[in-house]
């Protein structure tokens, strides 16, 4: 079988309608397609094309155009070419199918986009939280979260003054310079 | 089943009971944690717990600009911290439809073998530790400080070198430190005899880790396992020769593997792996002084970097397989999504939710140091 990505890969993504395809390199294929037809592209792809591998689940959020982009990237051992698949889905309610049948790594892309994005995978063996197990905010990863914002409004700035600093400042010691006064220049 | 063939099954009294594994536990790696279910002292059921080295760096990187992402990308993998600084910095190369000039490239090619060496000390020293061999992990952590020396000496940093950038690397090389490498790669070589002795060809080693956390290549690719665990299962794949990145397609090395798939196999392909990176960094310094040139191509005033708007998926090897960093901009100076693919985010959870069923307690924490889980890839 060629190293590059083969004719073949059009032949067959001809079967399937509304696909748009740009070639990047001879590794890189981009594949633009219908939310609908995800499952069938990637079934097609994983069954008559050999790529097994699912590297990873990418979630982008377009907030202006109140969209989440998901994008699948797939790698063939056999023709050495990776593919990655596009789609577009409402941003509200942000629901989406599972492809946990056919990849077995989904799993995990799908349960991390689900807790950073609050998307929802239907048929994905778990949705629980893995790494945000105590937080109860909105998904952290959405645009319209604002971390920084976050943190001011729930911690408050101190000053750093613990006893023992404040005993060693009045023999003389301790921090002489602050950051501030570091940072100024030497008139 | 017919009904006159059903019987009633009376299930005995349970003895399974649960048990935490970490996130402070010696035969852990990193802060992570594994709820095991136990009949005996044998696993039934694992659950992977993470997220306690989650730092939110995707989240971060979106709000800063692109030169000041160079700072944090590296900590997100403490042992193998290299590939991290030049998978980010090929996907803003991508982007920016920008050249890196030759020398860079072997340049970047010889720290990511570095790199390779100190990971692969750590991780079979701590897989030694697991059986209850500590000599070769304190071997291993003094073998690995020799490189770290070496990097210091070279970009300041002994762990976070922060020394890829977009566009090429910070700036050349010390004088006379290629020769510094080559008596490092002679200790190193020279000590691989030794390790091969105290550990390798170990009996305790050889029957401890033998069929422990086994899985063939089918169940490999299943899972998404890469790196040294699927070569491990007899599949020769290594994205830096099937996929390959910087100047490693003018590189001559061997793809190690081995057939059984267990935690015996997975620790022995990194162990000739060792070898086959010193033999990579012995090219590397033969070659580099015939590279001449700049190490770095102009890039704008990195404080005011628009980055034109696209999307590029760039991959490289890393000790733990392969890491890819998925990378969209807006045409902003700050990235509109980063997103992060670390190997272990398979290996540390699903994969060793799996293998960790039917194994005894005391090899868990083999088979986590075998597969080489590292957490914060995981956790990010």
């Amino acid at each position: 079988m060629s190293k590059t990505v083969t004719p073949w890969l059009d032949n067959l993504l001809q079967e399937i309608e509304g696909v748009e395809i740009r070639r990047k390199d001879s590794r890189r294929v981009r594949i633009d397609i219908a939310a609908d037809s995800l499952p069938t592209l990637l079934e097609l792809l994983r069954g008559r094309a050999g790529y097994v591998h699912l590297s990873a689940i990418t979630c982008v959020d377009w907030i202006d155009e109140s969209q989440f982009e998901l994008v699948y990237q797939l790698w063939s051992y056999e023709s050495q070419s990776l593919v990655s698949a596009h789609i577009r889905i409402a941003r509200e309610p942000g629901v989406y199918v599972s492809v946990f049948d056919l990849y077995q790594p989904a799993a995990f892309f799908e349960r991390d986009i689900h807790e950073m994005f609050g998307v929802y995978f239907e048929g994905s063996p778990d949705m629980s939280k893995f790494i945000l197990t105590e937080w109860n905010g909105p998904p952290p990863m959405r645009k319209e979260f604002d971390a920084e914002a976050w943190v001011n409004e729930t911690f408050e700035w101190k000053e750093y003054q613990p006893d023992w600093l404040k005993e060693i400042t009045e023999q003389g010691g301790g921090i002489v310079k602050t950051p501030e006064e570091a940072r100024q220049k030497k008139p | 089943m017919r009904p006159e063939n059903y019987q009633a099954i009376s299930h005995p009294p349970s003895n399974e009971y649960e048990l935490n594994f970490g996130p402070n536990h010696p035969g852990i790696e990193g802060n992570y944690a594994l709820k095991v279910k136990l009949h005996g002292d044998v696993v039934v059921a694992a659950r992977a717990d993470g997220g306690y080295l989650h730092r939110g760096f995707e989240k971060l990187m979106e709000g800063r600009l692109w030169i000041q992402n160079i700072a944090l990308v590296p900590r997100i993998c403490v042992p193998d911290p290299v590939p991290m600084e030049v998978c980010y910095s090929m996907a803003v190369e991508v982007l920016n439809d920008m050249e890196v000039p030759e020398r860079a490239q072997w340049l970047r090619v010889l720290q990511l073998e570095l790199s390779r060496i100190a990971a692969h000390l750590f991780t079979f020293g701590g897989h030694a530790a697991t059986t209850g061999m500590y000599t070769t992990m304190y071997w291993g952590v003094a073998d690995r400080d020799q490189i770290l020396d070496l990097f210091e000496e070279w970009t300041g940093g002994r762990v976070y070198h922060i020394y890829n950038i977009p566009g090429g690397v910070r700036r050349d090389m010390p004088a006379g430190f290629l020769d510094r490498v080559s008596c490092t790669m002679d200790y190193i070589e020279s000590r691989l005899p030794d390790y091969d002795n105290l550990f390798f060809t170990n009996q305790v080693f050889v029957d401890r880790a033998r069929d422990t956390g086994p899985m063939n290549q089918q169940q490999a690719l299943e899972w998404g396992v890469t790196g040294p665990n699927l070569r491990a299962t007899g599949l020769a794949f290594d994205v830096r020769r099937d996929d390959p990145y910087l100047v490693y397609d003018q590189i001559d090395f061997d793809i190690p593997t081995e057939a059984p798939g267990d935690a015996w196999a997975r620790t022995l392909v990194r162990r000739q792996e060792l070898k086959q990176s010193i033999h990579i960094v012995r090219q590397v310094v033969e070659k580099l002084p015939s590279v001449s040139g700049p190490v770095r191509t102009q890039i704008p005033n990195p404080l005011a970097w628009n980055v034109p708007a696209g999307e590029t998926y760039t991959r490289v090897e890393s000790s733990k397989g392969e890491l890819g960093y998925y990378v969209v901009s807006d045409g902003g100076d700050k990235p509109h999504r980063v997103h992060v693919r670390g190997p272990s985010s398979m290996h540390a959870v699903q994969v060793l939710e799996q293998l960790a069923v039917g194994a005894r307690l005391e090899d868990v924490a083999q088979i986590m140091f075998s597969l080489d889980a590292c957490p914060p890839e995981v956790d990010r």
